[in-house]
């Protein structure tokens, strides 16, 4: 029998799974006006909930087809004269003012467009939450997707113009990976951009020449695999060099570049870069689950970047996928590249096989 | 005061946010948000380029400045209406010292900058927010910009060195040095090479738990012969009896790696496998599976040869 001391200890390593559901239900619902700076990327808040409950099997707690409808109204899709093809695509929500509608023709505006990582994040959800994308008008994606991408092989965000790097490509080779369709892009232009952000101490950069980091060099590695290119592109070498780089990573939990703290969401962008590159089974799993439980809100669920901060959804999600890849019992499995589930992923194959099939009987 | 209260404003219709009956991820705004944002979604939809347009824009970034639309609008009211970019410039700076890590301020001071194309201020402007965060990628990343876009290539390396000064173990500062030596004289100078890396070991010497300078060692040999440079290993196996770290023992490891790719000596790969369990046992123990994974790859690639077709016995008979 335990004592109360005991017990409380127990309590403490313990992964409160019930209050990450509520987290993430929350999360879903209603967010307090000091959350405005996400207004225009809410999708991607939406995807880290969605996708975090799928991890912790809860995804019966929401209405899914509510849900997909509100994705569907984010669809930027042509209109009439299909004069706006290059900024089709999803937007991040409501924030311009287009009245709510599911289905086309597009409402012609000045300034509405789609932007890659809400296409990214929209395509996912929808694919979590068990739609099968036929509502999805694939061509003008691919179309909005092909005129962001600029002659040095990056990707800017929205056809008005923004930064471009390589979390760009990222979302880019993700869109193309799920909708099994690479018109989309220039893939070896993409590759010589990624080739050119590798850093001389072989982690990635955001481009050539600026300092490696555990999130740009996710997006160089999982963009490789989901192109099919990784061999191709880098060397064993290169591939050695890189998983060294990786691997230093690891202090307790993970950093981001070198001498700089840990943080909870390095667990993910390092871990699944080690998984991808096969030497993830070569980390402390003890230290990093200890470093990852140790951000957990015990109160409101979530996890944080550090100890004793206020957890977010991004964090709270990408602690999860920490979780997940080190097998925690309970959590579904992630795939490291796409960064969904593995269920999930496995009703894209299924979908796929589905317009393979149909393609072929087409006359 | 409202807009929606404001005789100027009434010819205009505010156009709310349109979520549909199940909107997810819902903000709660408050009225005076709300009605901001109601204005810049009219003013939007009619894309009006007016005087009112672009003071609106400046209250709604205040309220939300990671609203790229509302950035965009703004660009295209400064050229619509010839706005003096001068103070375009103080705007952004006031913006980014409040909000230094918004990717969306700092693209529109690059636009500013590229538009007036004047980049006098930016490195003092920059080293001014290093000061605040020293490790600041979106201010790294535009001072890169600026020093390729612009040529001023010819004080850096001594910011660089005063910034080291104040802290050898910022990568930020190493990565900065190793772009700018990189596209003024380079590397392959046996001069600068040699310079480089005593001023590494110099470093190190001084602060010798410091992952950022061995990698920069490493990063400038690897491809030119880490074991061929003269002098180096002995160094390196110097400093190991007084400033040991993970970090050295990983670049002896890699220094004997490259010696064997040369020339495969018994003595080397030994020497290199049992770096790899010091590592492993005492020294970066958190890696162990990993340092033990690299030693047995090193002696499956340089070891001797176990063919098991051949029946070793009978070579004695």
């Amino acid at each position: 029998m335990l004592s109360p001391l005991q017990l409380e200890e127990f309590e403490q390593i313990d992964f409160l799974r019930d209050r990450h559901v509520r987290f993430f239900q929350r999360t879903l619902q209603v967010l307090p006006e000091r959350y405005a700076s996400l207004e225009t990327t809410r999708l991607t808040v939406m995807f880290f909930a969605v996708s975090g409950l799928d991890v912790l099997d809860a995804l019966d707690v929401i209405d899914r087809n509510n849900m997909i409808e509100w994705i569907y109204s984010l669809q930027v899709l042509p209109t009439e004269d299909q004069s706006n093809l290059s900024r089709c695509g999803f937007r991040g929500s409501s924030h311009i003012g287009i009245p709510y509608s599911v289905k086309g023709p597009g409402v012609l505006h000045p300034y509405d467009s789609g932007h890659v990582a809400m296409t990214y994040t929209g395509l996912t959800s929808l694919l979590i939450l068990g739609d099968d994308l036929s509502r999805v008008n694939k061509q003008a994606c691919l179309a909005g997707l092909k005129a962001l991408q600029l002659e040095d092989g990056s990707f800017c965000a929205v056809p008005e113009g923004s930064e471009n790097d390589i979390r760009f490509i990222y979302c880019a080779a993700c869109i193309c990976y799920m909708l099994d369709d690479w018109s989309g892009m220039d893939i070896q232009k993409a590759i010589e951009y990624i080739r050119g952000s590798m850093s001389y101490d072989n982690g990635f950069g955001q481009g050539a020449g600026l300092e490696s980091h555990g999130g740009w060099t996710f997006c160089a590695i999982a963009s490789l695999c989901l192109m099919g290119r990784l061999e191709e592109a880098l060397s064993q070498r290169e591939l050695d060099r890189i998983r060294r780089w990786c691997i230093m990573r690891q202090q307790s939990g993970f950093h981001g570049r070198p001498n700089k703290p840990v943080d909870t969401c390095y667990s993910f962008w390092v871990g699944a870069t080690l998984e991808l590159l096969d030497v993830f089974q070569y980390t402390n799993y003890e230290k990093n689950r200890n470093y990852i439980l140790s951000t957990q809100d015990r109160l409101v669920g979530g996890f944080a970047k550090w100890p004793d901060s206020h957890p977010d959804p991004l964090h709270a999600y990408l602690g999860l996928c920490g979780l997940s890849l080190i097998g925690e019992p309970n959590l579904r499995k992630v795939h490291p590249a796409l960064n969904i589930t593995q269920r999930a992923f496995q009703h894209l194959q299924q979908l796929q096989q589905t317009w393979r099939d149909n393609a072929g009987t087409c006359t | 005061m409202f807009y929606r209260d404001r005789k100027e404003w009434a010819d205009l219709e505010p156009v709310p946010q349109d979520d549909g009956p199940n909107p997810v991820v819902k903000i709660a705004y408050s009225e005076k948000f709300s009605d901001v944002y109601d204005y810049f979604r009219a003013l939007l939809k009619k894309d009006e380029r007016s005087d009112r347009a672009f003071a609106l824009t400046a209250e709604a970034i205040e309220l939300n400045a990671a609203n790229y639309t509302v950035w965009h609008y703004r660009r295209v009211l400064l050229q619509a209406l010839q706005k003096d970019l001068r103070e375009e410039m103080r705007y952004i700076t006031d913006i980014i010292e409040e909000q230094p890590k918004n990717y969306q301020v700092w693209h529109h001071r690059r636009m500013v900058v590229e538009w007036l194309n004047d980049p006098s201020e930016e490195l003092e402007f920059i080293a001014d927010i290093l000061s605040q965060d020293a490790k600041n990628y979106h201010a790294w990343q535009h001072r890169q910009w600026v020093i390729q876009e612009y040529k001023l290539w010819d004080n850096e390396l001594e910011f660089v060195e005063k910034l080291l000064e104040e802290d050898v173990r910022n990568n930020s500062v190493w990565n900065q040095r190793h772009f700018v030596i990189s596209h003024t004289t380079g590397y392959s100078s046996p001069a600068i090479l040699d310079r480089e890396v005593q001023y590494c070991l110099n470093q190190i010497r001084k602060a010798p738990h410091n992952e950022s300078a061995w990698n920069y060692l490493k990063g400038i040999l690897q491809d030119r012969g880490m074991s061929s440079h003269p002098g180096l290993l002995e160094q390196v196996l110097e400093l190991k009896e007084t400033h040991c770290s993970p970090y050295l023992l990983a670049f002896l490891v890699d220094c004997y790696e490259d010696a064997l790719e040369n020339n495969n000596q018994k003595e080397t790969l030994n020497r290199a496998l049992e770096v790899c369990e010091y590592l492993a046992q005492e020294k970066d123990t958190i890696r162990k599976e990993y340092w033990l994974f690299l030693q047995r790859s090193l002696e499956s690639r340089f070891g001797p040869s176990f063919d098991p077709t051949v029946n070793y016995c009978a070579v004695y008979y």
